[in-house]
């Protein structure tokens, strides 16, 4: 069972998800149309592990875009003007790019990791939460829990209640 | 920042995707029309071209660079404003490029699909275009990894993966406001597009840091694509080209045609859009400044480019620069000279700026000298490189004519289907600009 409280107005949306917080419940989703900080530091979410995968990205670019430059150089040797077959500097930029390209996409696979998405089903959700109002879901309560949520979210002014089942 | 009033958050989802949503006749004329001219002005003098053999165009011995290559720059330089201004002003945190910053970069995509195609036209034989990729192929045949060519390959084939992650990942949250609005198939495309996203915290937050890494990377990169693009040239040892300040010279160039190019869709998307309420005065009056200063850089390095080359005295650079500014194409240096450094120094007035009108006109006049530029870097100093025995004359033939016309349509007719399918104002970065309701207000 999920239960979610719909807001009109931020403060009254973020002053409910401290309260469901420091109550204890910690399965808690802020829902907004736009991104809000202080609803992130409610959760505590601080620097994120996406950074993670756009260093691995830009240091394996980095080695693969050198050695994909050697790599050619080696297998198709074509020697011109006495220059050196593994010629460094022009490697450089290859290696710049590559750094570039891989970073990039590591970025993309760390968003999709760290963020959940592409989401495999169902999650409680309004559509009113990417236009004009704030949601906050308190996710797997049951029997007690579910009325002090309830009673928390409504005391901190939420317009509407709605109570779900999730699709597990 | 807003012209007509703030308005609520529900006014610009409305507002937004009503331009996506609601489509008049005017819209498919228009689409029908840069097809056609598309088809008829680009696609069929390159298939012409294609069973003829790339003789009919222009090119010959003393210049084997022509026209498309200049159209390549060209367009790569365009490319450049959209995701580069973008991402430097996202770092930077300027609240006023929430506005505008999506057509921008989807700006920067389509100049880069249509500078790709140039290649494509330049190289001939365009079925052994995967030859320049290092892909394993039956003849064992590798590219040269030593080529500012091959440089070139790598570096626009990582801007374009790089442009399409930035606008695609900027955009999902307005997919998911695209579907929440629609119904039947688009809904599920959406549904796709959008990966699901509800805009949680955690998925802003993501999304959030995942994007100034986007835009970290994106900057070092766009600098490099035109640096790289100019070492094309810069590399050689052909007077006119062998320039050390090249790069730099590319680079501020490019921002800058982009800039103005910028302008010019702004307009249009205020014009025809019905944008006025969420692009400005204050857009206007910024990017004016900004194009004021790129014009007064790019005017520098023209001045330091001739003053090297006279100071340096070699008599191959000096013949090459004479034939520049006083030869066959002289009057067209002289355009670009007028277009690109004295025009848009009316900008310095407020009442220049700040006029939609002018500033059109403006910012078409710089693409206009941009583009005689790099029509006049390739076609002045190929044919005048060192003997009089390599001395030749380059004029483009009616196909290459032809394509430079069409190449217009096709970016004009990729912004056309983009403008249906992806929000061309980012809705939840214009409702960051707007002040958060409050229940005391």
């Amino acid at each position: 069972m999920a239960i979610m409280g719909t807001f009109a107005f931020e403060e009254d949306f973020i002053a409910a998800a401290k309260d469901l917080k420091s109550s204890g419940f910690d399965n808690i989703s802020l829902l907004s149309p736009l991104p809000l900080e202080e609803a992130q530091e409610v959760l505590g979410l601080g620097k994120s592990p996406v950074r993670r995968f756009s260093l691995a990205g830009a240091i394996i670019g980095a080695a693969s875009g050198f050695a994909m430059a050697v790599a050619t150089a080696l297998v198709f040797i074509l020697p011109t003007g006495g220059r050196a077959i593994i010629a460094v500097p022009p490697y450089l930029i290859i290696t710049y790019e590559m750094t570039i390209l891989f970073g990039v996409l590591f970025t993309l696979i760390g968003f999709h990791v760290v963020s959940g998405l592409p989401a495999w089903r169902d999650k409680p959700y309004l559509e009113s939460a990417n236009i004009d109002r704030f949601v906050v879901v308190v996710e797997g309560v049951e029997g007690e829990q579910t009325a002090r949520a309830e009673a928390i979210i409504r005391g901190a002014g939420a317009e509407e209640i709605k109570h779900v089942e999730e699709d597990r | 920042m807003f012209d007509h009033g703030q308005p609520s958050y529900a006014e610009v989802n409305k507002d937004v995707l009503s331009t996506m949503l609601e489509t008049g006749p005017r819209y498919w004329m228009l689409l029908g029309t840069t097809i056609s001219i598309a088809g008829i002005c680009f696609f069929m003098p390159w298939f012409y071209q294609l069973i003829v053999g790339v003789g009919a165009a222009g090119m010959n011995r003393n210049a084997v660079w022509g026209t498309y290559l200049s159209n390549f720059i060209f367009w790569i330089g365009l490319s450049h404003s959209g995701t580069l201004l973008s991402a430097v002003l996202h770092i930077t945190n300027s609240h006023w490029r929430k506005s505008i910053y999506r057509s921008a970069e989807a700006m920067t995509l389509f100049s880069l699909m249509t500078a790709a195609l140039f290649v494509m036209v330049h190289v001939g034989r365009v079925w052994f275009v995967h030859w320049s990729f290092p892909i394993p192929n039956q003849m064992g045949l590798w590219p040269n990894f030593r080529s500012p060519l091959m440089f070139d390959v790598m570096a626009i084939t990582t801007y374009l993966t790089a442009s399409s992650i930035f606008i695609y990942m900027g955009s999902v949250p307005d997919f998911a406001a695209v579907r929440d609005a629609s119904t039947g198939i688009r809904r599920r495309l959406y549904t796709i597009f959008s990966f699901g996203w509800r805009g949680t915290a955690r998925e802003w937050h993501t999304l959030g840091w995942a994007y100034t890494f986007f835009a970290v990377f994106v900057i070092p990169l766009a600098v490099s694509v035109h640096s790289i693009v100019s070492w094309d040239f810069a590399l050689s040892i052909v007077p006119g080209l062998h320039h050390t300040i090249f790069a730099p010279y590319f680079v501020c160039g490019a921002i800058y045609s982009g800039t103005a190019g910028i302008v010019t869709v702004m307009f249009c998307l205020r014009k025809f859009l019905g944008f006025e309420k969420y692009i400005g005065q204050v857009h206007l009056d910024n990017l004016g400044k900004l194009l004021i200063a790129l014009s007064l850089i790019w005017s520098y390095i023209n001045i330091l480019e001739l003053f090297s080359t006279w100071y340096g005295g070699t008599s191959f650079e000096l013949e090459a620069l004479k034939f520049r500014l006083t030869g066959f194409y002289g009057p067209l240096y002289w355009e670009m000279i007028t277009f690109c450094a004295f025009v848009p120094l009316l900008m310095l007035w407020k009442k220049f700026r700040l006029s939609w009108n002018k500033m059109l006109v403006i910012s078409i006049l710089i693409n206009i000298g941009m583009l005689t530029e790099r029509f006049i870097i390739v076609a002045t100093s190929q044919p005048r490189k060192f003997l009089p025995d390599a001395f030749g004359f380059y004029f483009p033939s009616w196909i290459e004519i032809s394509i430079t016309i069409g190449s217009f349509f096709i970016f004009a007719t990729l912004f056309l289907i983009f403008i249906k399918w992806v929000p061309a104002v980012s809705i939840y970065e214009v409702k960051e600009t707007l002040k958060p309701l409050r229940r005391d207000a």
